[in-house]
């Protein structure tokens, strides 16, 4: 049983979704280990190195998987009545972290199928529904394009659109700026904030700059628990005090990577010479996975080996004080 | 443009009054005129309708000719297209299906023309007639058969809805394809349908067994017990034909009305977010 480190911050005003003592096991693994989280509407990041769970629990948000014990409440309903269960996913979008397809399928069929599977019946309505939603994701002009053609971007943009279908009113993504270039990350941003405005949006990424731009609120797992729940400001301000500025790499141990300006950042002890630095989304969540990995404050975060959780060793975001660039990696040496 | 439509001609071309010539001289003017466009009164519903009709015929690829099938056959146009999809319904398992069926009438009139004994000459044909559905049912919904399947399952149609329309369209299918090939038989009409019966009641039991444990795995099962059911008759009774006789057939005929409540009981297990 992990024990939270960090208690939730702060409630949202409504919560939309609640999950109380979610657990879930796989044989011996257990990969939802009590959490407890909630959430309202607006748009909420879930950040999470591999293996903390994230999917795991969006699959039971999202009805495709039921959990051992605990309670969901989604929209107000129980998913574990049958019932109730089929209510939610009327009013449900959802994109898995790797969405299957019909390969021989072309666009407008495949939105078209799922259409039909959230009883869009009458003909003419599913119709204008598919061309909404591939208009919404840029995807008109590809109708008529077999999904086998389609580029990873394509089809991630593609699986977008299909959770759009009825206009639902909780958007469960997980990891859905994968494979999109960065003109198509920000029209997503664009996209999804826009559509946090009237409902409830569950975005799982790795990407912290995602959480910095998009999120009202950030859940960090680790090891199937919720460790910290709040704005992506109080995750920042769980770094005060603990990001340094400095001209020479530190000495001892600790986080730290050379940025774009030639200047190193370091999570952790102040090292000799280093002056503080604001605390980004990046940080907070860098130091909140060291923290529960063992590590001294600024250690290695989440076990992973020289740096980040994400694999991005030392490519922190512009939420993390402006820092980007070269990385030399954390524990430069290991 | 130095000159414009009159304003009756216009009317008058809007309401369809025009002959053809006249048609088309108006027509070649308002090409490249935007004023007398604009001038020319239209039904916004129309003009939308007749924009959707020209989308879904750029859009819309022609219907699968499975969908077209089931369609002739009156089954509605949104079932028929998800219907279509059934992975065991694709190209490759029709024909594996019809390229098992021919060797098995193959196989009868084989043993029909070489031996003293023409019922043992169906045995091929009856054993694997009754595993068809059931192999098609394995292959009709689930993660590891279906690549579109986690779209599916957040779907108010995900769980016993889908399964069971698929295995509908899939026993109709297997079970029309058996029906077309049984006259084609050298077997009496009586013994040449032995197989009708086994093949509902293993594909009612597939059904049961699935709200407890994956279909693949259900079908696997009863594969195993049918061909043990079968191999058991020369054991039992020196009859290799026990498993089609007709006290076997009052059983398989008991156990598919018995397991039809049972799995429309227990359809809620069959849906992927319920706990097993």
């Amino acid at each position: 049983m992990t024990t939270p480190t960090t208690p939730p911050t702060s409630a949202p005003a409504t919560a939309t979704v609640t999950v109380r003592d979610l657990t879930k096991r796989y044989g011996r693994k257990m990969v939802l280990d009590g959490v407890t989280l909630e959430f309202g509407r607006g748009v909420t990041g879930l950040l999470g190195p591999n293996g903390a769970g994230k999917t795991t629990l969006l699959r039971c948000l999202a009805t495709t998987l039921a959990p051992d014990g605990g309670e969901v409440r989604a929209l107000g309903l129980d998913p574990s009545d049958p019932g109730r269960r089929t209510d939610l996913r009327r009013r449900l979008g959802y994109l898995p972290q790797s969405p299957g397809f019909y390969p021989h399928f072309t666009v407008f069929e495949l939105v078209e199928y799922v259409a039909i599977l959230k009883e869009l019946t009458d003909r003419r309505r599913r119709h204008q529904e598919v061309r909404r939603v591939l208009r919404e994701t840029d995807l008109a002009d590809l109708a008529g394009t077999k999904v086998r053609k389609l580029s990873g971007g394509m089809r991630q943009r593609l699986a977008l659109s299909q959770a759009l279908l009825g206009d639902p009113g909780l958007l469960i993504l997980d990891e859905p700026t994968v494979g999109l270039d960065p003109e198509q990350r920000m029209r997503f941003r664009a996209l999804v904030s826009r559509l946090g405005e009237s409902r409830t949006v569950l975005l799982s990424t790795h990407q912290t700059e995602d959480v910095a731009a998009l999120c009202e609120r950030v859940i960090v797992m680790r090891d199937g628990a919720a460790v910290f729940q709040g704005t992506p400001g109080d995750l920042a301000a769980t770094a005060a005090g603990r990001v340094w500025l400095s001209d020479h790499p530190p000495a001892g141990e600790g986080l730290f990577w050379r940025t774009a300006d030639g200047r190193y950042r370091t999570l952790g002890p102040r090292p000799s010479s280093g002056v503080p630095a604001d605390p980004g989304v990046e940080d907070g969540y860098l130091l909140l996975l060291g923290e529960g990995a063992g590590e001294p404050p600024g250690g290695l975060p989440g076990g992973l080996p020289g740096g980040p959780a994400d694999g991005s060793a030392g490519t922190p975001a512009g939420a993390s004080g402006g820092a980007s660039g070269r990385a030399s990696g954390g524990r430069e040496n290991t | 443009m130095t000159w414009h439509l009159p304003a009756d001609l216009v009317e008058r071309y809007a309401r369809g009054r025009l002959d053809p010539a006249q048609v088309m001289s108006v027509e070649s003017h308002l090409a490249g005129c935007p004023r007398c466009r604009a001038a020319v009164p239209y039904e916004e519903g129309w003009l939308a309708a007749s924009w959707e009709r020209i989308e879904d015929l750029v859009d819309m690829p022609r219907p699968r000719a499975a969908a077209r099938v089931l369609r002739r056959l009156g089954v509605p146009e949104h079932v028929a297209t998800f219907l279509a999809a059934t992975p065991a319904l694709a190209r490759g398992w029709l024909v594996a299906v019809t390229g098992v069926l021919a060797f098995a009438v193959a196989a009868a009139h084989l043993g029909a023309h070489g031996g003293p004994d023409k019922a043992n000459a169906l045995l091929p044909f009856l054993v694997a007639a009754p595993i068809l559905p059931v192999a098609g049912i394995a292959m009709a919904y689930g993660r590891h058969v279906d690549p579109a399947y986690e779209l599916q399952a957040a779907t108010p149609m995900a769980g016993w809805r889908a399964l069971l329309l698929r295995t509908l369209a899939v026993l109709c299918c297997a079970v029309g394809l058996t029906g077309a090939a049984t006259p084609l038989l050298p077997a009496p009409p009586g013994l040449a349908v032995a197989w009708l019966l086994p093949s509902l009641a293993l594909t009612a039991a597939a059904l049961a067994l699935s709200t407890r444990f994956a279909p693949p795995f259900s079908v696997a099962v009863l594969a195993a017990a049918w061909f043990g059911a079968v191999a058991a008759g020369p054991l039992l009774a020196d009859d290799r034909l026990l498993a089609f006789s007709p006290g076997a057939q009052a059983l398989y005929g008991a156990a598919a009305l018995a397991l039809v409540p049972l799995v429309y009981l227990r359809r809620g297990r069959l849906d992927p977010g319920d706990p097993r």
